[in-house]
C-alpha cells in the first residue's frame, strides 16, 4: 500500500435490500405491503484497492459491477456494510462534511448548471457552498476561464451552450474548489470526437498542474486510454484487475491483429492459431494467437507466397480486451 | 466571517439563484396570471348575480372577490416543491446532491423561497390589479398590509410543506397522490373560496386542528369587513405551525438521509 493514498479500500463490502414479490393477486399485493419480502443483493464483495496522490486511475467494470456504489461509498454518501474506507485521510461515513470540501464530481449525466443562467452564476453559488474566500474565487475563475477557453461561455446562458461547451463550464464548475480528488462518471458522453479529445486534454492536464487524483468511471475506451495511467476492472462487486494499461493488454490478449499488403491477389496462410479477419484484392487481414504461432512465422509464411509491399501488426483494440475480461470472469463466475 | 453567517450564506445564495432563474421561466407565471383573471372574473360575476337575484350574501361581493384573490395569491405563491424533490429522487440527483458541503433539505427549501421572491410580487400585483377592475374598491391599506404580511409566512409554511410531502418519495416513490388529498383538504378546511365562518359548526372546529385556515382564511381574512382575526393570534398560530412543520421536515429527511445511506438513493 502507498505510504498516503488518496483513495484506500480493504475489504469493502456493500448490499442492499431488495423487496421480492410472493405472488399475484390482491392477496399477495397486501402482504407484499403489509409485510414485505426482501433479499439481499451483493453490490461491492470485499474490495481492496488504493490510488496514489496525483494518479490518473479508470475505474471500470460492466453495468451493474458495484462503480456506483462504490463511488457513492467514496463520497461518503453510501456506508459500507463492512471494510475500511479512507479517502484524503478521511473516513467518508462520519466525515462527509469535511471530504466534501476537498473532493469534486463531475457526472455526464447530470448537470450542476442552473439551466437558464450563464455559468458565472454557478460558479457564484459554489464559491459560496465551498466557503471560498472571494479573492480566491475570483482567481480560480480568472484560472479556469483561461485554462478551459471559458471566456466566450461564461456569461452566456447554459441553455444557448453545446454539449461540449456544457461539459467543459461542468468540469471547471467542479474543478472550482481546488478538489484534490476528482470523481468522473462518463465525462464525454453524448460528445463529439473533437469535443472529447478536448475534455481529455483539459484533464489530463489539470492532473499534472495540480497533482489532481482523478478516479474516473467510463464505457468508452478512449476516455481509459487517453486519460489514465492505470486501470481497476471490477465484476459483480469484486477486483478482476489492477494494473497498467499495458499489462492489462498483455495479460488478456495473446492475439496481434496483422495486415499485409501483397504483390499476390490472394494469401493462404494456412497455419494454427492464424484466423483470416477479412481478404481483399492484395490486402489481407489476419488475427495470430501468439501462444500457438509467432509472428514473424507467419510474415515468412507471407513471404514465401507473395513480396510484401507493407504490413501492419496491432494490439486489439481496448474494448476486446475488456470484452474478453468480462468474458472470461463470466465463465468462471458459471462454472 | 462568522461561521454562523458562512452557513447562512450559503441559503440565501441558493435562494438568490433560484429567484434570478424564476425570472428567466416565466411561462408557468404568465399561465397563473391568466387564471387569476379568469378566476375572479368568474366569481366576482357568480356573486354579484347572487345579490341581484336577492340571495343572503354573508359578506359584502367585493370583499369576497378580494377575499379570494388573497388566497389565490397565496396559493399560486407556493411552489410545488413536492414535484421538485419527487423527480430529483427519481432521476438519482439527490444522491448527489447530499455529498455537498450543505444540507439538501436546507437548500431545496431555499432555492422554493427564491422562486417565492421572484413569482410572488408578480402576483400580487395581479391579485390586485384584477380584484380592483373587477369591484372597483380597495381594502384598507391596513388591511392590505397584513394580507401581504402574514400571506408571505403562509406562503412560506406552505412552500415547506409541500417540501415535506416531496420527502415522503423517499417511501413511497410516487406522491402525487398524497399532494392531491392534500391540496383539497386545503381547499375546504382552508376556505380557498369562502370564509370558514360560513361552514358548518363541526366543519369550523375540524379545521381548527389543522394548519389549513391559518395558511389561507387567516391572511385573507384581513379584506373581510369585520371579519379580520386577531393579528396577534394568527401570529402565534402560523409560528406555531412554522415550528411544527420543521421539526416534521427535519425528522422526514433524517429518516431519509438514513434509508439513503443504508440502502442507495
Amino acid at each position: 500500500m502507498p505510504d498516503n493514498p488518496a483513495v484506500e479500500l480493504r475489504e469493502l463490502t456493500k448490499s442492499f435490500r431488495v423487496r421480492r414479490a410472493t405472488g399475484r393477486g390482491i392477496a399477495a399485493r397486501l402482504r407484499d405491503v403489509v409485510a414485505p419480502q426482501t433479499h439481499a443483493v451483493v453490490a461491492v464483495d470485499r474490495l481492496s484497492f488504493s490510488v496514489r496522490a496525483g494518479e490518473r486511475v479508470a475505474f471500470i467494470g460492466p453495468n451493474g459491477a458495484g462503480k456506483s456504489t462504490t463511488l457513492k461509498i467514496l463520497a461518503g454518501i453510501l456506508h459500507p456494510d463492512a471494510g475500511t474506507v479512507r479517502v484524503l485521510g478521511l473516513v467518508p461515513s462520519h466525515e462527509r462534511y469535511a471530504l466534501a470540501f476537498r473532493i469534486g464530481t463531475v457526472f455526464g449525466q447530470r448537470s450542476q448548471l442552473w439551466y437558464q443562467l450563464p455559468p458565472r452564476d454557478t460558479f457564484a453559488l459554489l464559491g459560496r457552498v465551498y466557503e471560498m474566500d472571494a479573492t480566491e474565487h475570483r482567481r480560480r475563475i480568472d484560472m479556469l476561464v483561461a485554462l478551459f477557453e471559458l471566456a466566450p461561455l461564461v456569461d452566456t446562458p447554459v441553455r444557448q451552450l453545446s454539449l461540449g461547451e456544457r461539459m467543459r463550464c461542468e468540469i471547471a464548475a467542479s474543478l472550482l474548489h481546488a478538489p484534490q480528488l476528482l470523481f468522473l462518471d462518463e465525462p464525454t458522453i453524448g460528445l463529439d470526437v473533437s469535443a472529447k479529445a478536448t475534455i481529455r486534454e483539459l484533464l489530463r492536464t489539470e492532473s499534472d498542474r495540480q497533482g489532481v487524483t482523478l478516479l474516473l468511471t467510463s464505457h468508452d475506451t478512449g476516455d481509459i486510454e487517453r486519460v489514465c495511467d492505470r486501470v481497476i476492472v471490477i465484476h459483480r462487486g469484486r477486483l478482476l484487475w489492477d494494473g497498467t494499461l499495458a499489462d492489462l493488454r498483455r495479460s488478456y490478449l495473446t492475439a496481434k491483429r496483422i495486415t499485409l499488403w501483397t504483390e499476390a491477389e490472394r494469401l493462404d496462410v494456412g497455419k494454427p492459431g492464424v484466423r483470416v479477419i477479412s481478404s481483399h484484392s492484395y490486402r489481407t487481414e489476419l488475427e495470430v494467437d501468439a501462444e500457438m504461432t509467432s509472428l514473424g512465422s507467419v510474415v515468412d509464411a507471407a513471404l514465401r507466397q507473395s513480396a510484401i509491399r507493407d504490413l501492419t501488426v496491432e494490439d486489439a483494440p481496448l474494448d476486446v480486451v475488456i470484452r474478453a475480461m468480462y468474458a472470461d470472469a463470466d465463465a468462471g463466475g458459471e462454472s | 466571517m462568522n461561521r454562523k453567517l458562512m452557513v447562512l450564506s450559503k441559503y440565501v445564495a441558493f435562494a438568490r439563484i433560484s429567484a434570478t432563474h424564476g425570472r428567466y421561466d416565466r411561462s408557468e407565471l404568465y399561465g397563473r396570471m391568466a387564471f387569476f383573471v379568469v378566476i375572479l372574473g368568474v366569481f366576482s360575476s357568480l356573486w354579484g348575480a347572487t345579490r341581484e337575484a336577492g340571495l343572503a350574501i354573508v359578506a359584502d361581493p367585493k370583499s369576497l372577490v378580494w377575499y379570494l384573490a388573497s388566497t389565490e395569491w397565496i396559493l399560486l405563491s407556493a411552489p410545488l416543491m413536492h414535484v421538485d424533490v419527487q423527480e430529483a429522487l427519481r432521476r438519482g440527483d439527490v444522491a448527489y446532491e447530499v455529498g455537498r458541503p450543505v444540507s439538501y433539505v436546507g437548500a431545496t427549501f431555499a432555492q422554493g423561497l427564491g422562486f417565492v421572491g421572484s413569482r410572488s410580487p408578480l402576483l400580487a400585483a395581479t391579485a390586485f390589479l384584477c380584484a380592483f377592475a373587477f369591484t372597483g374598491w380597495v381594502p384598507p391599506w391596513r388591511a392590505l398590509a397584513a394580507v401581504v404580511l402574514f400571506g408571505s409566512v403562509a406562503i412560506a409554511l406552505l412552500t415547506a410543506l409541500h417540501l415535506a410531502i416531496g420527502l415522503v418519495a423517499f417511501w413511497i416513490g410516487e406522491v402525487t397522490p398524497v399532494f392531491w388529498v392534500w391540496q383539497k383538504l386545503l381547499f375546504v378546511f382552508g376556505g380557498l373560496m369562502l370564509p370558514i365562518r360560513l361552514y358548518p359548526p363541526i366543519m369550523q372546529r375540524l379545521a381548527a386542528f389543522t394548519p389549513f385556515p391559518d395558511i389561507l382564511a387567516g391572511p385573507a381574512s384581513f379584506v373581510l369587513d369585520g371579519e379580520a382575526v386577531a393579528g396577534r393570534v394568527l401570529a402565534v398560530r402560523l409560528a406555531m405551525w412554522c415550528v411544527a412543520t420543521t421539526a416534521v421536515v427535519q425528522w422526514l429527511y433524517t429518516r431519509a438521509r438514513r434509508a439513503l445511506t443504508v440502502n442507495g438513493g
